[in-house]
């Protein structure tokens, strides 16, 4: 059994993520985004790779979404809508409530730059009526193999990490998150399983970001030295997500700082947007949840409504303006006005697309913005660039991955050198086989699969009863060799037989079946052999009498006198073991000894027999378990006299 | 009447009815019927059933159960019998027989004798009944509850070491995730209490806890990070002396590598955990405070154990994680384990004082609060760097809202030492800036202005020479010295001179004048240093000299002694409003932190506050215990000045304790002494433990260490009572050690003294144990056994100072817990109108008389007390003060008793005028030591109640005003 995974988009790069994985004969589309950077057909995936004949609908399962991203969900309309596919497709409550907003929007925008309409408010409309909203850590069986169910991964309200598991593979596809909590999430946080394959977001494949205290106070910082000195200061964010977080930043520090310049936020989107934020709390973090019953965190006390009059109305104030990056709309529009003063200040996100007015600002000041052929902005304002993100850092990968420890990984969204860096990382350090495979490649890995066996009935008892065993591990510490001293590191370890005492039988055209090993000479129909080790030594007489032969010596001496002699001898010599004396036969352990009376012993070697002098020989025999023992013993006896 | 007699009547005849049914189908040999037994229930659960009927219950219930062995109507008869046992405790022991009867325990049914087993340790009633051959049987049979419920009662059923190990041991390896945990967790109470010194076996545990720390279940990983800790320690400690630091960091690393689990309950107690482990090398503790590897660390692994490496990279960043953390407690728990690490490395200290800083901003008070705490924590070890980058940011917590926030950082203010004159005025800035938005701080800001100016004389001068225009007179010659802003001067201008910086007598003396028209508020400030008439003796001395020769001025010698060793608080009473109001609840803290101490306490002991007006106070005092108890751990590291510092901090926050209510002064005073018993106990500690040899100057410091030592452990053990025998228990522990301390010195010991009085206090912890059938410690036993070990071997009992050392290494301190309200044995002794100005009247050679006014506070009537009088040096005399015969003379009250006692002084010099000293002492029973005594003197060594009070007389005839007591 295999799993495949065809990466139709993030494959080495940010943006269009959609993954599709057979695993075990189901077929999941994780994600369906589209590529911002784009206008043309790489937009979006290249659905025509899953089937050919664009019959989607018998080729995927289902299509789950972790958020509303447009990079996540942004071909999903078209997918639906224009292609066609029909089946099930699921996503979380908060994703399903903001999706049409950000698709709407950005509708509305490609109207605005007069591009090709992809799909319509209708086609978003009859898209959302397909999916099927989940819950957090709500298994849903999609069908009678396929179960999903989510996990929460911070980064943005609602976003989560899908586990699937089909029969015996399981796997989680994180979709982007966020290892640490910020002002308004919480950090991902999942159980720990057994999985197969992890495929993870690898946006910071090698940074690690500092402390989050940081970075706020040296926004707070800014933003507070703007007002104080009477600047406006403009933030132009996307409406989910960031603009929450630093208004909930900012309004906390204007609590504690007792600060009245007001703060506004653009009319339309972001308003909205607060109702649902309001609305889905049991989605953030801890803290909101708690403090929630008595103070809304998203129940911001200084946000105003901005009116566009208020643009160059006198004194400082503070605006959050959609769109981000300023790539037009009311954001541009009040940059355009508020550029050209020094005391003004425009706060970018970590990240502005190639293009955009955003880009221009963070790459070098520029101090004139050509917006197109007759509008030129002077640029005096201060810059201040974010060092905010909700995804996760390096460690956060790697700290997921260590925690999950899967037996494969895939990292995907993300840039190509620097996956190729954790990768190698992943690989040495945790010992997880790990790819980064580009667009349209595919990635097969085996999967784990059970076999289903019954289980004899003295086998199952013999399971239900604990049956440990201590043992002192033996083993020689080789750092110590070259010093000459070889050391012998013992330690107590215990362990569980019960599995190891059951033996997998699988007969031809039967079941598999696990038996107790007791009964597998049963079974077999055959006897249990044992190795036994004989030898027959020679001990020398003192010489007590004149008697010369030895046949003489064994009349003098019967054999019980011999061997109650020998059991002395080896009384003083030996420490361990217990000795018994039956009479004619010694015997220690498994180790036993008796007078030997035959001549042509099988057991006798040829060089033992010396001339001249009297001996009696002994017969031993013993089994593998005790041969240290036993030889002790023979060596005892070669050294002694009887 | 009537109707209530009917009713008894009709139950009567229905318990009738029932019991005879029962008989009836017994004598049938039929088993019960369920509603039969529904019947029994109701009788039993009834408490109007009388106890006839229930004793033919019992007998209906024994003879059934002989009959009946379907296992659905034994579960009914467990059921019945641990109701009953419940309900009526007189009829328990017959109930409890019956469960322990063969049908039920000791069946072959693993789920009866699991119900049986749960009902019997319920009812805390399971002793002998189980041997370790049963329950090793009864854990290794196929049910799971049954194997569960008995390893999580193993210790109740005590059983030897070695088999509780190997169970929990060999548990760990269940498939049931239960049973794994609770073998963890028995692995850790085994580990606490157990005595292992077997390294095989200490690995073995570690190695499987180590395991388990990748287990599936949340609970099973939490359980395995305790167990990791607990066995880890074990291990560093049974490490050889070289490989201790590896050890103890490698330790280290494997907890830290939990930080980062994904379950809040992992964190929480890997945090903990992270705290406990005390040695850490500085490189590792500066790796968690970063979250790349520092270059220092790449590639450094660390092997404690074959076949367990683990590189340093694990821990990178994981305070950094903590204090991010998405949940209040996890934050709280970094902070709080931040602390004990930052004792270690000054380096990390700072370093962590940056997060410190960022924690002040956290939206929790609580937080807020514990990273105050841990700041005040560094400054009290010495490891507290201010810079400027992080003094705005400390400023700004001043105009916190919560006042409790403020105190707190105040409280470290007092502390602080700062190196630049711009830090320091930034701070006078802050303090004036809380004053002015809360006024209601007043008294503390200026107790915090008077403690910061006085750590910096120059720079207080300084900014005097500053200031010192507005805090002149006003034009008009009107003093315009209504403004807060001019007493927070002042204060700080009056503190420069007891700084202990030589140049500081450019404060103009007027400003001193000033300072006496604010007396009252200012003394109401400073109330936790000196009283008013203090203040206002220590402002016109200042005032009138320009230079001022503080050498006999005593104040200063008060104020040094409070930093040194304070034997007498300064003033007696001590009603200071700014008592630290630490954990008193401002509004909305969840207190997370403190069920944390609490749980804490547990640990010592169980902490069962009782309620009343104390227990806000015992709470208190009882959390300055626990801070004592944590500092002994660096003493016993070695670090006595650390420790002694922390202990002295704890003191002066004593002090400041309110003692209005009634019986907290005794409290109080306990808690003073015993405190600095600690302090000078650490101190001998530090003097003789230390590896380095005894130099001969040293012998005589050391002496005079001990000296001071018994005194206080004199006084802390005659002065107190209404102590429990718990609480007198731990300060004979204490005694113990001094001994020991003693004997484990050659050149120090006077061996039969010591011995003396090591035996007969081990005779009476003997005595108090069997009184109050309290277990004896491990560490009396110990000495107990020595102590007979020594006895038996050699009758002369040659000091073996090795075998007093290896001794005292099983000393550990135990938290002192308060529970009850001691009570202060003291006295107040005074000459009415005698002074030196009116002296008494005396005939040289004849013997003079002496009318002491004496108040005793708490004295009991069988306490022999002497009133000690010396003159000069050489001649002491004791008169013995009969209290029987007080009593007679005298209404007493219980508590307090005033009189009047003429003591005769015999050997009056020839001379026209003498002082004596006369004090109060009461005598020590059970330190019946030789020395030479004055003739007729005490037998026992006294401990004195009162401070010396001199008296001044004077030849008769040159008497200037005749005394009303001739």
């Amino acid at each position: 059994m295999a799993i495949d995974c065809l990466v139709l988009g993030a494959g080495q790069e940010v943006g269009k993520s959609c993954m599709v994985v057979s695993i075990n004969g189901k077929r999941i589309m994780f994600d369906c985004g589209m590529h911002m950077g784009y206008t043309d057909s790489r937009r979006y995936p290249d659905f025509s790779l899953i089937s050919k004949t664009g019959d989607f609908d018998n080729a995927l399962t289902c299509v789950i979404v972790t958020h509303f991203h447009l990079d996540h969900i942004g071909a999903l309309p078209y997918f639906t809508e224009v292609c066609g596919y029909k089946g099930p497709i699921y996503m979380t409550y908060p994703t399903k409530a903001l999706a049409p907003l950000m698709l709407e929007d950005y509708r509305k925008n490609m109207d605005r730059r007069g591009e090709d309409e992809q799909f319509t408010s209708d086609h978003i409309a009859e898209c959302m009526k397909k999916v099927i909203p989940v819950d957090l850590k709500q298994t849903v069986q999609v069908d009678k193999d396929l179960q999903i169910r989510a996990y929460y991964a911070g980064h943005v309200i609602g976003a989560a990490m899908f586990y699937a598991k089909v029969g015996d593979a399981a796997m989680v596809y994180t979709g982007d998150y966020n290892m640490t909590p910020d002002r308004h999430l919480g950090a991902a946080q999942i159980d720990r399983l057994q999985l197969d394959l992890l495929i993870t977001e690898s946006t910071y494949a090698t940074t690690i970001r500092d402390s989050r205290y940081g970075r706020e106070r040296e926004f707070l910082k800014a933003v507070h030295n703007c007002v104080a000195a009477g600047g406006k200061v403009l933030i132009p964010t996307f409406a989910l997500g960031r603009a929450q977080e630093l208004c909930i930043l900012l309004e906390d520090y204007w609590e504690r700082m007792n600060l009245k310049v007001p703060i506004y936020f653009s009319a339309g989107l972001t308003i909205q947007a607060n109702m649902y934020y309001k609305m889905l709390i049991n989605w953030t973090s801890q803290k909101i949840k708690e403090t929630y019953a008595t103070h809304n965190a998203f129940d911001f006390k200084n946000v105003r409504n901005f009116d566009r009059s208020l643009i160059n109305a006198p004194g400082p104030c503070v605006l959050f303006a959609t769109p981000g990056m300023i790539v037009g709309g009311f954001s541009l529009e009040v940059f355009m006005q508020w550029a050209p003063s020094e005391n003004n200040l425009v706060t970018l996100p970590g990240y502005c697309v190639a293009g955009t007015i955003g880009h221009k600002l963070m790459s070098g000041k520029p101090t004139k913005i050509d917006l197109d052929k007759d509008t030129q902005i002077n640029v005096r304002c201060q810059i201040h660039q974010l060092s905010f993100s909700p995804h996760t850092d390096a460690k956060g990968i790697m700290d997921l991955v260590k925690f999950l420890s899967p037996k494969h990984a895939i990292l995907v969204h993300g840039e190509k050198p620097k996956m190729a860096t954790l990768k190698e990382r992943i690989q040495s350090e945790l010992g997880i086989q790990c790819y980064c495979p580009a667009n349209n490649e595919t990635v097969t890995i085996p999967s784990t699969h059970y076999v289903k066996a019954d289980a004899s009935g003295t086998f199952i008892r013999s399971c239900l009863n604990p049956n440990f065993k201590f043992s002192t591990r033996s083993s020689t510490d080789k750092s110590y060799l070259d010093s000459n001293k070889s050391k012998a590191v013992s330690r107590l370890s215990v362990s569980d037989d019960r599995a190891t005492e059951g033996i997998l039988v699988v007969e031809k055209g039967k079941k598999a079946k696990v038996i107790h090993q007791d009964e597998i000479l049963h079974m077999l129909g055959e006897k249990k052999h044992e190795i036994q080790f004989a030898y027959c030594i020679p001990m020398p007489m003192a010489r007590t009498e004149d008697l010369s032969s030895t046949s003489h010596m064994l009349c003098g001496f019967d054999k019980s006198t011999l061997i109650s002699r020998l059991s002395m001898i080896l009384s003083d010599e030996l420490s361990e073991g217990n000795i018994l004396d039956l009479g004619e036969e010694l015997q220690v352990e498994s180790f036993r000894v008796s007078v030997c009376s035959s001549d042509n012993c099988p057991h006798r070697l040829s060089s033992s027999l010396q001339n001249g002098s009297e001996s009696v020989f002994f017969c031993c025999n013993w089994s593998v378990a005790d041969e240290k023992l036993a030889w002790k013993i023979i060596s005892i006896m070669k050294n002694s006299t009887l | 009447m009537g109707r209530v007699a009917e009713l008894e009547r009709r139950q009567s005849a229905m318990e009738l009815h029932v019991i005879n049914s029962i008989q009836q189908s017994l004598d049938n040999n039929q088993p019960l019927s369920f509603q039969a037994l529904a019947s029994l229930r109701s009788l039993i659960i009834n408490p109007a059933t009388p106890d006839s009927t229930l004793s033919s219950v019992l007998d209906a219930l024994t003879r059934s159960l002989q009959l009946n062995r379907d296992p659905v109507f034994l579960h009914h008869a467990v059921k019945l019998l641990s109701d009953l046992a419940s309900h009526r405790p007189h009829l328990s022991p017959f109930a409890l027989d019956l469960l322990r009867s063969d049908s039920l325990f000791s069946s072959a049914s693993p789920r009866l004798v699991g119900e049986s087993l749960s009902v019997l340790l319920s009812l805390a009633s399971i002793g002998n009944d189980m041997d370790a051959a049963r329950f090793v049987s009864l854990c290794l049979g196929p049910s799971v509850s049954v194997r569960q419920c008995l390893l999580r009662n193993a210790e109740k059923l005590v059983f030897r070491e070695s088999v509780l190990l190997a169970v929990f041991l060999g548990f760990t390896r269940d498939p049931y995730p239960y049973v794994r945990k609770e073998a963890l967790d028995g692995l850790v109470k085994l580990c606490k209490n157990g005595d292992f010194d077997d390294r095989d076996v200490i690995e073995g545990c570690y190695c499987r806890a180590v395991e388990l720390l990748r287990d599936a279940e949340n609970y099973v990983r939490s359980a395995a990070v305790r167990a990791v800790c607990e066995w880890g320690r074990l291990l560093v400690i049974c490490s050889e002396d070289m490989n201790k630091q590896d050890s103890s960091d490698a330790v280290f690393i494997q907890l830290g590598c939990m930080v980062r689990d994904m379950s809040l309950d992992v964190r929480l107690e890997a945090f903990e955990a992270l705290g406990k482990i005390g040695l850490v090398s500085e490189d590792i503790l500066l790796q968690t405070l970063s979250k790349k590897v520092l270059g220092i660390n790449k590639d450094k692994a660390y092997k404690p154990i074959e076949g367990l490496d683990i590189s340093v990279s694990a821990v990178a960043g994981a305070y950094i994680h903590g204090l991010e953390d998405e949940f209040s407690e996890v934050r709280m728990s970094a902070c709080y384990s931040l602390r004990t690490l930052t004792v270690f490395s000054l380096r990390f200290a700072c370093e962590a004082l940056n997060l410190m800083m960022d924690m002040l901003s956290d939206d929790s008070t609580v937080i807020r609060l514990q990273a105050l705490d841990t700041i005040h924590h560094m400054a009290t070890s010495d490891h507290l760097k201010v810079e400027k980058i992080h003094i705005h940011r400390f400023l700004s917590v001043l105009v916190d809202s919560s006042s409790v926030i403020r105190s707190m950082t105040r409280k470290i203010l007092k502390l602080a030492k700062l190196p630049q004159f711009e830090l320091f005025k930034l701070c006078i800035d802050g303090l004036l800036g809380n004053l002015e938005i809360y006024p209601q701080d007043e008294a503390d800001v200026l107790s915090a202005l008077f403690h910061f100016g006085r750590n910096h004389g120059k720079f207080t001068v300084h900014i005097i020479e500053e200031v010192a225009p507005e805090m002149e007179p006003a034009s008009g010659g009107k003093l315009s010295f209504d403004s807060t802003r001019v007493a927070a001067f002042l204060v700080l201008a009056i503190s420069a001179p007891l700084s202990h910086e030589k140049d500081v007598s450019a404060i103009p003396p007027r400003i001193f004048s000033y300072a006496v028209t604010w007396l009252g508020r200012i003394s109401y400030g400073l109330s936790d240093i000196m009283n008013q008439e203090k203040l206002l003796a220590y402002l016109s001395e200042c005032s009138r000299s320009s230079t001022i020769s503080l050498a006999d001025f005593k104040i200063n010698e008060a104020l040094l002694t409070v930093e040194g060793d304070a034997s007498i608080p300064l003033c007696s009473k001590v009603d200071s409003p700014v008592s630290m109001p630490f954990w008193k609840d401002s509004g909305g803290i969840s207190d997370y932190h403190h069920q944390e101490f609490l749980s804490l306490g547990k640990s010592a002991a169980h902490a069962e506050y009782e309620l009343g007006e104390h227990s806000e106070l015992r709470k208190y005092v009882n959390l300055i215990f626990k801070k004592v108890k944590d500092s002994w751990s660096l003493v016993e590291l070695g670090c006595t000045t650390e420790a002694c510092k922390g202990i002295r901090a704890c003191k002066e926050e004593v002090a400041s304790f309110t003692t209005e209510s009634p019986g907290s002064f005794g409290a109080v005073a306990f808690t003073l002494q015993y405190l600095q018993v600690i302090e000078m106990l650490a101190k001998v500690w530090g003097h003789l433990r230390a590896t380095k040899m005894l130099n001969p100057n040293g012998v005589g410091k050391l002496e005079l260490l001990f000296a001071k030592l018994d005194r206080r452990l004199r006084e802390i053990s005659n002065r107190f009572i209404g102590l429990s025998k718990g609480e007198e228990l731990q300060i004979l522990d204490l005694v113990l050690v001094a001994c020991l301390l003693r004997l484990s010195k050659v050149e120090i010991c006077c061996c039969n003294a010591a011995m003396k009085l090591l035996s007969s206090t081990v005779a009476h912890v003997e005595y108090l144990h069997k009184e109050g059938s309290i277990e004896p410690s491990n560490f009396v036993t110990e000495v107990k056994k020595s102590l007979h070990d020594a006895d038996s071997s050699s009758s002369s009992s040659s000091c073996q100072p090795l075998l007093f050392k290896k001794l005292l290494d099983s000393f550990s301190l135990q938290q002192f817990v308060l529970y009850g309200t001691p009570r202060s044995v003291h006295a107040e002794l005074a000459v009415p109108g005698n002074d030196s100005e009116n002296p008494l009247p005396f005939i040289p050679g004849i013997p003079a008389s002496i009318p002491l006014a004496i108040t005793l506070h708490n004295v009991l009537t069988e306490s022999r007390l002497w009133v000690r009088i010396s003159m000069g040096e050489e001649s002491t005399q004791f008169v013995f003060l009969d209290l029987n015969l007080i009593r007679n003379k005298k209404r007493s009250i219980n508590v307090v008793r005033e009189f009047t006692f003429v003591a005769p002084f015999y050997r009056t010099p020839k001379a026209v005028s003498f002082t004596v000293r006369a004090s109060l002492g009461l005598e020590c029973f059970r330190e019946n030591v030789d020395r030479v005594k004055v003739f007729g003197g005490p037998k026992c060594e006294l401990t004195y109640l009162c401070p010396e009070k001199e008296i001044f007389l004077c030849k008769s005839t040159e008497c200037k005003s005749k005394s009303a007591f001739t």
